[in-house]
């Protein structure tokens, strides 16, 4: 707060003075005052109104100083009413009223929109468990009636499966609500399940999987794991080029604080200049627009999952050579005791 | 022969999963009504149980752990719910295994096998006519010779083993290598049988593995 502008705010209150004070010397004149008498009373009426005056703004200003402050630290500005000094002065007083009011109206605001995306999410999680079960059946149905037929199902029971997993995890990733366990996962385990789950897809396309150094336990969630593993898989199956050893090479390396996980594929490689976008939301990029269906979703959920799970990931690849994604999980004892 | 009780409260599921099973050799009882299921799977005297989570009345993790407090039965959770907590719990409990909806027909019955052939104790120490198949060791011998298998050509062989007499679907020779972490392609896998079958004529069963063409093999 500053006193030139708290002073141009009150300039008013200072006419009203000069005012007030020439008309009493108007009436002093009128009634033959002695000039030193005219004087001292000026001195004291201008010294009350420059001492009522800096009172004033000291203790707003004390106020407003301690409000900005506040503001300034919090990461949450809508806290603020929590935290106010009470305010010596009715406006301040006023202002208080409002802060809270309108506080306790966005937070039922928020409430109410928290408790329908987290109703929303519910549902998502109910539909995507009942979807299995026609998909299951349709699995077993085909299994158990083979015919020529067989693998074109199996094939495009896979694709919905698939799609089902990404509504799910986006509606899992954007939540913020814990719902993921945190536990000592074998790599091993992991990365075995995502290979049977996309078996056929990998002979189809003539890509030979490799394994390596994944002895290793993790701290992670498992589940959300094999479905980053599965996007970065079902990715790089997407824009294998034509003639080529395809191949795509999984391994782990253990370091003393870290695990890091590399998922390397010999595929087209993303272009230099897509590269720091391809995480973010809705992104296609180049390779995107070779087909294929690129929603732009996948690696923004994988993303997502990372970072709340406390991994990173990063990505690294030179067009037409490779792609590399590298997850690095960090030891944390803190999880363990938990 | 086995009896495989199913805990599936889908219709639909229920039947085909009846119907992959007995394909496969095994007998099947199922649950129509889930009221007091612990006592109708007791009774049973099943000798696997697959279970779900979802179930009407009860939740099948409860249902598990109920029966772990009376039998020993191995139980197979099998549910469409994909957490990490979920399946925690159930191993927790006592599950043997857990496989999630929807699943590989293929993988149910080798896990399903496994399961079984673990809580039966048999499998570590087999005979193929008048060889001894030793897992541990990862070989074959008779009297006066021994054959050392790799991990591939031990997985093969102790498939064909346990379906001896029947085809065996290079399918199935194809999921349990990749269910063992050997991603290996059709190639591959031709030259693992092509091995095992050389190996096998070194003990003068030359015919041993017979190839059935656009079906699988056959262990004679």
């Amino acid at each position: 707060m500053r006193f030139t502008e708290f002073f141009r705010d009150r300039y008013f209150t200072y006419i009203s003075c000069a005012l007030t004070f020439a008309v009493m010397l108007v009436f002093m004149k009128a009634f033959h005052i002695q000039i030193q008498l005219i004087i001292i009373i000026g001195v004291i009426f201008w010294l009350m109104v420059i001492i009522g005056e800096t009172w004033e703004f000291l203790r707003k200003r004390k106020f407003y100083n301690d409000l900005f402050d506040k503001l300034d630290s919090l990461d949450k500005k809508y806290l603020i009413s929590e935290m106010l000094m009470s305010p010596g002065f009715y406006e301040g007083q006023l202002l208080c009223e409002i802060l809270h009011q309108t506080d306790k109206s966005m937070y039922e605001n928020a409430a109410e929109y928290r408790r329908s995306a987290s109703e929303f999410r519910e549902f998502i999680e109910m539909w995507v468990h009942e979807i299995k079960l026609p998909v299951s059946s349709l699995l077993l149905m085909t299994h158990n009636n083979k015919s020529e037929f067989s693998g074109k199902a199996l094939e495009q029971l896979r694709r919905i499966d698939g799609y089902t997993d990404t509504v799910l995890y986006y509606a899992r990733s954007e939540n913020a609500e814990k719902d993921y366990l945190i536990n000592d996962v074998s790599l091993k385990r992991t990365v075995s399940n995502v290979a049977v789950k996309n078996r056929e897809s990998l002979l189809l396309r003539d890509v030979s999987l490799h394994t390596e150094g994944l002895d290793v336990n993790v701290l992670t969630d498992g589940k959300w794991l094999e479905f980053i593993l599965g996007q970065l898989l079902s990715n790089s199956l997407k824009f294998f080029p034509e003639g080529r050893n395809a191949e795509i090479k999984i391994s782990a390396e253990k370091f003393q604080d870290r695990t890091v996980l590399r998922f390397r594929d010999n595929g087209i490689g993303i272009p230099e200049n897509d590269l720091p976008y391809i995480f973010e939301k809705s992104f296609t990029g180049e390779n995107g627009r070779l087909g294929a269906g690129s929603t732009g979703m996948g690696l923004y959920i994988v993303k997502n999952l990372c970072s709340r799970l406390g991994h990173e990931i990063s990505v690294n690849s030179i067009k037409n050579e490779f792609t590399e994604f590298e997850i690095i999980f960090t030891k944390n004892d803190f999880y363990k005791f938990e | 022969m086995s009896k495989i009780f199913i805990v599936e409260d889908d219709a639909s599921i229920r039947t085909e999963l009846s119907q992959l099973l007995e394909n496969a050799g095994y007998l099947t009882e199922t649950l129509t009504s889930f009221d007091d299921p612990k006592e109708k799977i007791l009774a049973s005297n099943s000798d696997l149980i697959l279970l779900d989570i979802n179930l009407p009345k009860i939740n099948g993790e409860m249902l598990l752990k109920e029966l772990r407090k009376v039998s020993e039965t191995p139980v197979i959770m099998v549910t469409s719910r994909t957490s990490e907590t979920d399946e925690v719990l159930s191993m927790s409990y006592g599950a043997d295994d857990y496989i999630t909806k929807p699943y590989n027909p293929t993988i149910l019955l080798l896990r399903i096998s496994a399961v079984l052939k673990r809580a039966s104790k048999t499998g570590t120490n087999q005979t193929y006519r008048d060889l001894q198949v030793n897992m541990a060791k990862g070989s074959l011998s008779s009297d006066k010779d021994e054959i050392i298998l790799t991990k591939n050509e031990m997985i093969i062989f102790q498939l064909l083993l346990d379906k001896q007499g029947e085809i065996v679907t290079r399918d199935e020779l194809m999921t349990a290598l990749w269910d063992n972490d050997e991603y290996v392609n059709d190639n591959a896998l031709t030259v693992n049988v092509s091995r095992l079958r050389a190996k096998l004529s070194g003990f003068g069963y030359d015919d041993a593995v017979e190839t059935r063409k656009k079906q699988g093999y056959v262990l004679k």
